[in-house]
């Protein structure tokens, strides 16, 4: 089965080549706490891009400021020409960066209906065509609709693919949200531990359909993730975090062997590369609860995904909640 | 010039109720995060008690009896209605809601009571006045400015110096580091509306007290412009809820008070015009005046 | 979702059902019904808003009125005194532009905040409903004009009709006008909360971020999610304005607004169905009540002031705890509990793994509150 938009009809995005996503000196500051400092990266065309780095390296915040949810104190971050930093979300949405969360968040409702979520930007009907079931907002809605199955096929949840959300496992919620990010036919797809909390079986789907998706639609993946075999089996390059700065950088063999990412996963210089899921989950995670807390002195009050409380959430929500109370 | 001055005092006399009731809503959103609508009801509430009670309890003993009545009915309210469901964070929007419901039941009980009465809260300043150089000021007027620094002065103090106010701060920052840290928040988040009750009694006699008619079914509804002030001040910040009572209070008064000037906007447009502040502000800043700035996000 | 009734079997006898009652029933049930019906079209549009889009509004009178007054005026006298029909469908889009121009507030203020900012329009609004009397008639209101469509007017007479016997008086005709327009209300509603702004709508309001990132304009949707509540408000306003003949500013209060929250959460947010059902629910209530209050036990007749319990408080007391029974027991309110009895009527789904998340309930942002 191909991943490409097999019909005629179903208005997508030409599966070019993806221009590189740059990363140039983006330094975030949240009061007075540095969550990034000038990093640096390049994800090259087609190509996986591990991001990792200990609890709070700040991983999360960087995925925030690509997708735009963060504007950084400095630096910039280009897709091909165009500027990202400074757009809104949806605007960098539009322009083919999809991005799934490290907790899951989907809408109530079935698995149609979040990946149809997924095709917002891709359709146009409004408020009036689709209040008045215009033909032409039908047509639109069923050719998106065909496409998302296609692509609920992909990723192995054809079978849910009317199931409410809420019924389905903890892997196929997860699986929803990367599914939902496909759907918007993204250049660009950013992973925020895609297999957290999952089975042995279900990484290995997962890791399956990311494979898959790049060999074919070509696209370029920037992946966070703790479970280093994963990590060592997709990414072709890697960029190593640690409190917010940019330590390492090079081919997975090269990172795995780097001194400084040795010390800041396992505290000291020692023999071993990490090996399967030794940062985050089965380490205990350094100074847990002393950086994310800096941060205005609160922590995460969403419900992270299991096993992995991260401290780059904490920061996350806790700028979210500086919200606007009105 | 005289009529300036009267405006002022007006404003700054209704400035203060009004921040007695902001304030009320602030440390109920702070605790609970909810916005609480049957406060209009809780101060209603308060007020009739005053006014059936101080014929044979006297008007301290009556006014006591009411701060306490109101005050464990808040807390009622909170603790048997509200914290009933499982702490997940839309709770606090859900329990809007349902404070919407109790507000229902709540005026609908009082009003059948009160009934088209105008009821007497019998309190010292009757409609006595002071003349304070070339302005006459109602005893009540500047009654209520006093008692309501002296309580608002109160709850600040509480604010800073207590385990409570530290606990209440630290929940209003995130609830989960706070249970952590060993916050019992049910007690807290109860203790609060209890004192948002209480002032909420409070500030009903002073709505109810001349140059107002007495206590009607309606003064409940006064309430509601303090959602206003507490809205301006940003929700959270009760110093800001403060800020937002005077402004809103004095736009009233001055409304009312050059209301000849202002024909234009209709009768009556001082008892509205702390709505149209409160569109006119959160036009300029969707957050309020001192509402935390969005930050460098969406 | 497979129903093993036709679903075209379904529509047809309701809508059989639908129509029969002016043929049997007096004027004050169709009165009732009429009530209803366009209760149920400004429920549904409030719930579109706030089941939907998660944004609290308590203005939902101040756009019932803008429908109610603009229709009156326009097609009035004092006013253009244009054809009723224009005059409607107009006074429809002049909800929707009052809405438009509350959007920079409407759109910028989230969920429960914007509850507080729409107090303003209610209260504003009444203001300028006694005020300008020129154009509202003041404290007294306004006479409505009767609705007059193609020389055929939704009055007693004029042309007499008489149908199977049964003389085709006011509450008659208006009966089949609000059926229609109820259809075309459930018909658009339901094309919009299953089509993309639907979807769009429900996504922001489950989680501000996740929607943006997805590519929906946050800003826009809220403020055209509030600008079509808004008109489907002033449709049910022009209806209300027919059923009554006359328009009072008092009628359009806060507790007006509040009455149609309470339609939504006894319903059930978020479905057209179930708005439908709570505003039948809040609506008819007190009518019936203070018909049968000299059989209902604890309940006096209206008019007496012997400090008994008068039937409107009676409702009011009622639906008052529905809403707290209702959100804190059956957070679906009257669509779940369909849903449920439904459910258990139906083979179970095929292997369901636990769910996880609490079941639909009321406005939900992911947002940590602020």
């Amino acid at each position: 089965m191909s991943l490409r938009p097999t019909t005629g009809t179903t208005p997508g995005r030409l599966p070019a080549a993806p221009p590189p996503l740059r990363v140039r000196d983006v330094t975030v500051r949240f009061a007075g706490l540095t969550a990034l400092d000038e990093v640096s990266f390049t994800v090259a065309p087609g190509s996986v891009h591990a991001l990792i780095g200990p609890n709070g390296a700040g991983k999360s915040t960087c995925f925030n400021v690509l997708s735009g949810l963060y504007r950084p104190s400095s630096g910039q971050v280009l897709l091909g020409d165009e500027t990202l930093t400074g757009r809104a979300p949806h605007r960098i949405a539009a322009l083919g960066v999809a991005r799934t969360f490290q907790n899951i968040v989907t809408t109530e409702g079935t698995v149609a209906d979040n990946l149809m979520v997924g095709r917002h930007v891709l359709s146009r009907a409004g408020f009036a065509s689709t209040a008045l079931r215009l033909p032409r907002a039908v047509r639109e809605q069923r050719a998106h609709l065909a496409r998302a199955r296609e692509i609920a096929e992909l990723t192995g949840l054809a079978a849910r693919f009317d199931t409410p959300v809420a019924l389905l496992s903890y892997g196929d919620r997860k699986r929803v949200e990367l599914a939902r990010a496909l759907c918007l036919e993204p250049r660009v797809l950013l992973l925020d531990e895609p297999v957290a909390g999952m089975n042995g079986a279900e990484r290995a789907r997962t890791a399956e359909v990311i494979d898959t998706v790049r060999a074919e639609l070509g696209l370029s993946v920037l992946l966070v993730e703790h479970d280093m075999g994963l990590v060592m089996r997709l990414a072709d390059e890697v960029t190593v975090l640690d409190f917010g700065r940019r330590i390492a950088h090079g081919t997975p063999d090269e990172v795995r062997r780097h001194p400084e990412v040795l010390r800041a996963y396992l505290g000291t210089p020692g023999e071993d590369a990490p090996g399967e899921d030794v940062p985050g989950e089965d380490t205990p995670a350094r100074d847990a609860g002393t950086r994310g807390t800096t941060a205005q002195g609160t922590t995460a009050q969403g419900t992270t995904a299991q096993g992995t409380t991260a401290q780059g959430t904490a920061l996350e929500e806790a700028t979210d909640s500086e919200g606007d109370p009105v | 010039m005289t009529a300036f001055l009267d405006s002022i005092l007006t404003g700054l006399a209704l400035g203060a109720v009004y921040a007695l009731v902001a304030l009320g809503f602030v440390v109920i959103f702070k605790a609970s995060g909810v916005l609480n609508f049957a406060h209009g009801s809780l101060l209603l509430f308060g007020g009739y008690l005053v006014a059936v009670l101080h014929d044979d309890l006297g008007f301290a003993g009556a006014l006591a009896v009411a701060v306490l009545a109101t005050a464990a009915l808040a807390g009622a309210l909170d603790r048997l209605l509200l914290q009933r469901g499982d702490p997940d964070p839309q709770a606090a929007h859900v329990q809007t809601i349902v404070t919407i419901g109790v507000d229902i039941v709540l005026l609908t009980d009082l009003s059948r009571r009160i009934g088209g009465d105008l009821l007497t809260l019998g309190d010292p300043w009757g409609d006595s006045v002071t003349r304070l150089g070339s302005v006459t000021v109602a005893d009540s007027r500047l009654a209520a400015i006093a008692v309501s620094a002296l309580a608002i002065g109160a709850v600040f103090a509480l604010f800073r110096h207590t385990s409570w106010g530290l606990s209440l701060r630290a929940a209003a920052e995130d609830t989960e580091a706070a249970a952590l840290m060993g916050v019992r928040l049910s007690r807290v988040r109860m203790l609060a509306w209890c004192l948002a009750g209480a002032l909420a009694a409070l500030a009903a006699v002073f709505l109810a007290a001349f140059p107002a008619p007495g206590l009607e079914r309606t003064t409940g509804q006064i309430a509601l412009k303090a959602f206003p002030a507490a809205i301006l001040g940003g929700l959270t910040s009760p110093p800001g809820a403060l800020a937002g009572s005077l402004l809103i209070g004095l736009t009233e008064a001055l409304a009312a008070g050059y209301q000849s000037e202002l024909h234009v906007l209709g009768e009556g447009f001082g008892d509205v015009a702390p709505y149209a502040v409160m569109v006119a502000v959160l036009l300029v800043r969707p957050t309020g005046l001192f509402g935390a700035k969005g930050a460098a996000r969406v | 979702m497979s129903e093993r009734i036709p679903k075209g079997a379904v529509v047809l006898l309701a809508a059989l059902l639908l129509c029969a009652p002016p043929f049997y029933l007096d004027a004050f049930w169709l009165r009732i019904g009429l009530f209803s019906m366009a209760a149920a079209i400004g429920a549904v549009g409030l719930g579109l808003l706030t089941g939907t889009a998660g944004q609290l509004s308590l203005g939902h009178a101040f756009f019932l009125a803008v429908g109610a007054y603009g229709y009156t005026w326009l097609a009035g006298e004092p006013g253009p005194g244009l054809p009723t029909g224009l005059a409607a469908l107009l006074a429809v889009l002049l909800a929707g532009a009052a809405g438009g121009l509350f959007s920079p507030v409407a759109g910028r203020v989230r969920g429960i905040y914007l509850g507080v900012a729409t107090l303003a329009l209610v209260f504003l609004g009444h203001h300028v409903l006694l005020t300008a009397d020129s154009v509202t008639g003041g404290f007294n209101g306004r006479s409505v004009p009767p609705l007059s469509i193609g020389g055929f007017s939704f009055t007693d007479d004029d042309p007499g009709l008489v149908l199977l016997g049964v003389p085709f008086g006011a509450e008659e005709r208006l009966w089949f006008l609000g059926l229609a327009l109820l259809a075309g209300t459930w018909w658009t509603a339901r094309g919009l909360l299953r089509g993309r702004p639907g979807r769009a709508l429900a996504a922001l309001r489950d989680s501000e971020t996740a929607a943006a990132v997805m590519g929906v304009d946050i800003a826009r949707h809220r403020s055209a999610a509030f600008v079509v509540s808004s008109m489907y408000a002033g449709l049910a306003g022009v209806l209300l304005a027919l059923a009554f003949r006359r328009v009072v500013p008092d009628y359009f209060g806060l507790a007006l607004s509040v009455d149609y929250l309470a339609m939504i959460v006894i319903g059930g947010l978020g479905s057209v169905a179930g708005a439908a059902a709570g505003a039948v629910f809040v609506t008819a209530l007190p009518l019936l009540m203070t018909r049968y209050a000299d059989q209902l036990p604890l309940v006096t007749a209206p008019g007496t002031t012997d400090g008994g319990v008068g039937p409107t408080e009676a409702a009011r007391y009622l639906y008052g705890a529905a809403i707290v029974l209702i959100l804190l027991y059956a957070p679906d309110g009257l669509r779940g509990l369909v849903r449920r009895v439904r459910t258990r009527l139906r083979p179970a789904p095929p292997a369901p793994a636990p769910a996880t998340r609490p079941s639909a309930s009321a406005l939900r942002t992911k947002e940590p509150t602020p």
